[in-house]
């Protein structure tokens, strides 16, 4: 992987005010994710981690925040959700992640974004504290959008609306789709396919480079698409490049060292197959659930739970991802769900909160506890990993943000309603 | 019916005009265009001798001689004279068999076309426009009255490849429908009338499970089967009223004349039996059980995986016919791909089948459903390379389908009286390399044409490059069963979480018999137990699951607002991996229901998860039950519309489903009080359930979201006087906790899905705590063969989401859904006398750490997170060995086609339930 300075994102300051309150977050045993666990006070101030340790001074007019006998961590990053993008799966009209056609890479996610979307407030008040929300269906359905689980607008929100590309690399493993019973196709008809969308995939990139080029030479007329696919040749974009099956990896892997693009895997559900080679490349992977079911019936039950770990091991830098809205808040249980298959606690909680960040090129600032980076932070009455485990605050982009959401107010109405009617 | 035939017209050319007359205009051209006969005829004595005559009813007969006259064998033996007006052929060297019976065809009728399954509620997928089925009522699938000695086309070119092959008789049927109608016995001679091809109709009547004929009722496999068990069970009816209104007109109502009855009361009456498709043990089983039902005897057809069916067909004294279409590897297919096993199984073994049903004495046949006669010769080969005996072979080749089929006084051996049904080979039929060189069928001698010969030989090398292929199949890996079984068993140390009396540290339970015999912090291992240290372990009751859809071959029959006939029982398909899966997260028991396609669906089943057991293994004595569905599911549009399409029309299918159950019960009741007097009623499947709910003898679970139609729901079960048992789903029942609860009925939700349509908006993961606080019965349950493997974890979220306890935690995957379905008598809790239903975790339960060790069910081991891996390994070992053989990279000979098989089809209303 090449390593490029992340001018675009770095450009990209902080665009939504700054809480002008300041915060300290005192009394919690911090998690800095550094390697350092103490008990100490976080201070937080212009959206960012201004002081963090375990003998800190509380600047004055802060509002403290008694974490006593509490744990504070950095928030949860989904890497790959649909947050904002979907509202009721069924209604088709409350759904925007999917555009017509393959190849669409100058769509952003940002643009559809909803920020009253309930499901942002449900999947905070579990320790999700921003997620890549991402486009999804075609070759190139988009850009996703690294966006703070906070915010009036959309901008207030945004941290990077241009943060990855989405490219779904084409399958030899198309799976049998709902409508589709009976045997698989013939092969040749599958590779046919599966060739014709490489060569499509590979127009598109040949001519993000020639429209480079003529960025270069000051010749290129004004093309959306032809920029966004400049982005990715230059490098200057991160790929977050889809597959699955062992041989779809392989094949993806392979494609992207050709293109000699920058990239992170996504999906992996076959990544425990191929683990060594994704090693030996340093490809880190953004992984699906891990509670989904093995790959056919013959699999062995614990497939999906072991995936994780077993990427770990072979020493793959892994992050965790949902893939889904409503559900993103189950987040933390998709890597808890790989602990007692293999993947140490430590490394499951680094793969909720810090590994997303630094494969994406945000390591420098999100991930972990420390001083200058974005203020994404939850206090937790215990192992946020773990179900019983309640948020209790939540700080994201360095404003206090109330875990109240739609669920917790149905739940307070309900449970007030008057006793004693019934029907008939 | 004579055994002898009339001949002496049908050589007669000068015929033709009269038969075209006969036959009607729509016949005559094919007449005109293929004159007969176009061969010398009119030999009627024949006399084969020095040849190897297999006779099959008894010796086989070195240097025989067989005579023939006039379509009957006269003489054979060894020392026979041949008469002198015979026609001697010189059988020296060559083998004489009873002509080759196909024992079952669509020979002279249209061949079914490669049918795809259609879905109803899909879009017209397959352009079909035929007759729809509204309900039970109509039944535009039964073509019960057709015939297949009717309508026969002479011109079939089947008939000639099939003589080529050396068979002389054919069972047939027409194939269109769910019930294709009678099978007739033809003798495969070239005749200018077709009818006298006839040699006995009807012998059998031929069913099916799935048929794209019609649209409508039914549409499922579940379906298939209330359907056929209410045809018969009607045609017993019709049997009754018109026996009555024929004793005695007088004063009686006249009953209504019914086509597709008619044909079955006579079946039913004279006892022929059903052919019934089945390929497995699993369909096997349900075959012989609705075979029982409608009241006749059966010959299973399909058998191809019936190596591990041999037993269950001999206890049931049915017979089976063998499709010698053996399933091959795909040509083409991805060189990655992995078949599963159990279609890697399928190829390695089909061909032992034959083999298996001689050794449990079953009597059996074959036929293919392929297109080619050599398919059967080549077919019975493979068969006798997997272990049949020649005898066998041959015998299942003529005398077995004779008998099988009622004909064996004229027909499948070579005997004296019996008609003269032969065929003359160079040898040995069941060796490669054998040809036929004539057949006689009724007396005529009828060469195999060259063209025939000349396929024949390409073929005998193909079998010749095989001939070193043969190989024993490899030996299935130990996939299913309980790991250990042990009579006593201590597991120790352990801290006990029992559902119903608290928590027990370092406490122990006693296994006896399968039964928990002692539970508690003293108790000592018995001499002889097996001993479990379970220190730092956990044990909870075994996990139950009150909504499951695993383990069932459909789940929908959503062609009808009301299906209350079907039932999960029917489809139960106890190999699905998914209960081993469920296992390994601790589910020792789940409710498997019918889907939420319509306002009434079908009838459940309670299963525990005895893994590698058959039906009557795994299910067990819940009370009965039957899925309810209210809102969006039942009202989606669908193809063609279906009433209901709003709330308002749910409700209403629901009452007059009542009113109707009600008048059935009156029906019966006054029957029963008048002394049983007059005609029994007739027994309707639907209504029966029904009337069953208003008895209190079926519980209703009933799907359902919002608030206002669970209270629908309660109003209308109110007015019919009966108790909703559970609602499922019931996402917005802590909105009427409180009516729920009054009304008695339980409810049984999901931890926290929400969102994925509007009437899930406004679930919350507190429901099971909330609705639990205003105490009603709650249980959590999967939906999903995913989320059944972690359901300890989704009680956990109750604990975060609305505080409730662990134990009432705990409950509502153990204990509450056992309450729920009526078995908290026996599993649910650890209590002395209850199921050893148990699982073991590594940490607590009720968070996101622990993983299951050990799953006990009665006391047997099912799951073991070591033994597991030994398993996993033998698995992918038997797998390597059979890719081996038949991988991709081992080239596939077979075609990529749309094999369907007799039994389950993709149910694709499947994954709409919830």
């Amino acid at each position: 992987m090449r390593s490029v300075a992340i001018v675009a994102v770095a450009a990209l300051a902080l665009s939504a005010p700054a809480s002008a309150q300041t915060y300290a977050i005192q009394g919690g045993t911090i998690h800095t994710l550094t390697g350092e666990t103490y008990v100490g006070t976080v201070v937080v101030r212009d959206g960012r981690i201004a002081d963090v340790g375990p003998n800190v001074q509380v600047p004055n007019g802060a509002e403290v925040v008694d974490a006593t006998g509490r744990h504070v961590y950095p928030g949860m990053f989904d890497a790959i959700s649909g947050l904002g993008l979907t509202e009721i799966g069924a209604v088709d009209m409350t759904n925007d992640s999917r555009e017509q056609g393959e190849f669409k890479p100058h769509l952003q996610a940002a643009t559809a974004v909803h920020p009253a979307t309930e499901h942002i407030p449900v999947a905070r008040a579990n320790g999700i504290t921003h997620t890549m929300a991402a486009p999804d269906g075609g070759i190139i359905p988009g850009q996703a959008s690294l966006v703070g689980l906070d915010g009036w607008t959309v901008e207030e929100m945004n941290i990077d609306a241009g943060a990855g590309m989405i490219i779904n690399y084409p399958s030899l493993s198309p799976g049998r789709g709902f409508f589709r019973f009976g045997p698989p196709p013939p092969f040749s008809e599958t590779e046919e396919a599966y060739e014709e969308n490489v060569r499509k995939l590979n127009s598109w990139m040949d001519a993000g480079r020639a429209y480079a080029q003529a960025i270069d030479v000051g010749r290129a007329e004004p093309n959306l698409e032809l920029a966004a696919m400049a982005a990715v040749v230059r490098g200057r974009q991160i790929v977050l490049l889809n597959a699955d099956s062992e041989r779809d990896i392989r094949n993806a892997v392979e494609w992207a060292e050709e293109q000699d693009i920058r990239y992170v895997l996504t999906g992996a559900r076959e990544g425990w197959k191929v683990a060594d080679f994704l090693a030996e490349r340093d490809v880190p992977v953004i992984v699906g659930p891990s509670q989904a079911m093995p790959g056919g019936p013959d699999a062995a039950y614990d497939e999906a739970y072991a995936n994780a770990g077993r990427l770990h091991a072979a020493g793959v830098k892994i992050a965790f991802a949902t893939f889904n809205s409503a559900n993103s808040r189950t987040l933390p249980y998709e890597a808890a769900m790989a602990v007692p298959f293999g993947l140490p606690h430590e490394a499951a909680l680094e793969a909720v909160m810090k590994n997303g960040a630094e494969m994406l090129g945000l390591g420098d600032r999100m991930g972990t506890i420390e001083t200058g980076k974005i203020a994404n932070l939850i206090v937790t009455d215990g192992d946020p990993l773990e179900i019983q485990t309640q948020i209790l605050d939540l700080f994201i982009l360095g404003r206090q943000v109330s875990t109240d959401n739609k669920h917790k107010s149905l739940y307070e109405k309900y449970r007030a309603r008057p006793r004693g009617r019934v029907v008939s | 019916m004579s055994p002898r035939l009339p001949t002496a017209p049908r050589r007669l050319a000068a015929r033709v005009p009269v038969l075209a007359l006969a036959l009607g205009l729509a016949a005559a051209p094919a007449l005109q265009a293929q004159p007969r006969p176009d061969r010398p005829m009119g030999i009627r004595d024949y006399a084969i001798t020095g040849a190897r005559v297999v006779t099959v009813s008894g010796q086989t007969i070195d240097n025989g001689t067989i005579v023939v006259s006039d379509g009957v064998i006269t003489a054979v033996g060894r020392n026979v004279t041949v008469p002198p007006e015979a026609w001697v052929i010189d059988g020296t060297g060559k083998t004489v068999y009873p002509g080759f019976f196909d024992g079952m065809s669509t020979l002279g009728h249209p061949q079914a076309g490669n049918q795809r399954p259609q879905f109803a509620g899909f879009g017209n997928q397959g352009g079909n426009d035929g007759p729809h089925s509204w309900g039970p009522e109509d039944r535009p699938g039964t073509h019960s009255w057709k015939s297949g000695a009717e309508d026969l086309d002479p011109d079939d070119d089947r008939f000639s490849s099939w003589r080529n092959a050396g068979f002389t008789t054919a069972l047939s049927t027409r194939s269109e429908g769910l019930v294709p109608g009678q099978a007739a016995v033809l003798s495969l001679g070239l005749v200018d009338r077709p009818r006298a091809m006839v040699v006995a109709t009807p012998v059998a009547m031929k069913v099916k499970l799935q048929d794209r004929s019609f649209s409508g009722y039914p549409n499922s496999l579940m379906g298939s089967f209330a359907y056929l068990k209410q045809l018969y069970l009607d045609a017993a009816y019709y049997d009754r009223a018109w026996d009555a209104y024929e004793r005695d007109a007088r004063g009686k109502s006249r009953p209504e004349w019914d086509i597709a009855l008619e044909p079955i009361r006579d079946q039913i009456k004279s006892g022929y039996p059903v052919l019934f498709p089945a390929n497995d043990r699993v369909q096997t089983d349900r075959a012989i059980e609705t075979a029982e039902i409608m009241g006749v005897p059966i010959i299973v057809y399909g058998l191809q995986a019936g190596y591990e069916a041999a037993d269950a067909l001999a206890r049931a004294g049915a017979s089976g016919l063998v499709d010698l279409d053996w399933p091959e590897p795909p040509r083409n297919s991805d060189p990655e791909a992995e078949p599963n096993l159990e279609t890697l199984r399928l190829w390695d073994r089909a061909a032992t089948t034959p083999a298996r049903l001689e050794a449990a004495g079953v009597r059996f046949a074959f036929y293919t459903s392929g297109n080619a006669a050599s398919d059967l010769i080549e077919g019975m080969r493979k068969a006798v390379s997997q272990g049949l005996s020649e005898a066998g072979a041959v015998r299942a080749l003529t005398l077995s389908p004779a008998q099988m089929f009622g004909v064996a006084d004229r027909l499948g051996s070579i005997e004296v009286g019996k008609l003269a049904n032969l065929v003359v080979t160079s040898g040995d039929i069941t060796k490669a390399g054998t040809r036929v060189e004539m057949t006689f069928i009724d007396g005529d001698k009828i060469d195999a044409t060259p063209a025939a010969r000349r396929a024949e030989d390409s073929a005998d090398e193909e079998d010749d490059d095989n001939d070193d292929e043969v190989m024993a199949p490899v030996p299935m890996a130990a996939d299913r069963g309980a790991y250990r079984s042990d009579p006593v068993t201590l597991i120790r140390n352990a801290t006990i979480m029992t559902a119903s009396n608290g928590t027990i540290q370092n406490g122990s339970i006693l296994i006896r018999d399968g039964r928990i015999a002692a539970v508690g912090t003293n108790v000592d291992a018995p001499s002889g137990a097996r001993v479990v240290d379970a220190a730092g372990k956990f044990v909870i009751p075994g996990i139950i699951d009150a909504h499951s859809h695993m383990a069932a071959d459909a789940i929908n029959e959503g062609a009808v607002n009301v299906s209350a006939m079907v039932g999960i029982k029917d489809v139960l398909n106890p190999t699905d991996v998914g209960i081993y899966r469920a296992l390994a997260g601790g589910v020792t028991t789940i409710n498997i229901l019918h889907g939420s396609a319509n306002p009434i669906g079908g009838q459940n089943a309670v299963i525990k998860l005895r893994w590698g057991g058959d039906k009557e293994d795994v299910l067990i004595d819940a009370h009965p039950g039957i899925k309810f569905a209210l809102g969006e599911n039942t009202k989606r549009d669908r193809n063609p519309d279906r009433y209901p399409s709003t709330r308002m029309g749910v409700q209403d299918v629901v009452r007059k489903a009542f009113m109707d159950a009600r008048a059935y019960q009156q029906e019966w009741d006054e029957w029963r009080a008048g002394g049983r007097q007059g005609v029994e009623p007739r027994r309707d499947l639907k209504l029966e359930a029904l009337a069953e709910i208003l008895s209190g003898d079926r519980w209703v679970h009933s799907h359902s979201y919002r608030a206002d139609e669970i209270l629908q729901l309660i109003r209308l079960a109110d007015e019919q006087g009966f108790t909703v048992r559970t609602f499922q789903h019931v996402l917005e029942g802590y909105k009427v906790a409180d009516e729920i609860a009054a009304h008695g009925a339980g409810a049984s939700t999901f931890s926290d899905w929400w969102a994925y349509k509007v009437e899930a908006y406004d679930a919350i993961p507190h429901n099971a705590a909330l609705m639990t606080e205003r105490g009603v019965l709650v249980s959590i349950n999967s939906d999903s063969g995913e989320e059944i493997r972690h359901l300890n974890q989704e009680a956990a979220k109750a604990i975060k989401w609305g505080g409730l306890d662990e134990e009432s935690a705990l409950r509502l995957v153990t204990l509450n859904p056992a309450i729920q379905l009526g078995i908290d008598d026996r599993v649910g809790s650890i209590e002395v006398g209850k199921d050893a239903d148990l699982a073991i975790y590594d940490a607590n339960p009720l968070g996101m750490f622990a993983k299951v060790e050990q799953t006990y069910v009665d006391g047997m081991l099912y799951f073991d997170i070591e033994m597991d891996k030994e398993r996993q390994q033998a698995i992918e070992a038997e797998k390597e060995a059979l890719l081996e053989r038949y991988g991709p990279s081992a080239g596939g000979r077979g075609t990529v086609t749309d094999r369907i098989a007799p039994g389950p089809r993709p149910d694709a209303n499947q994954e709409l339930n919830r």
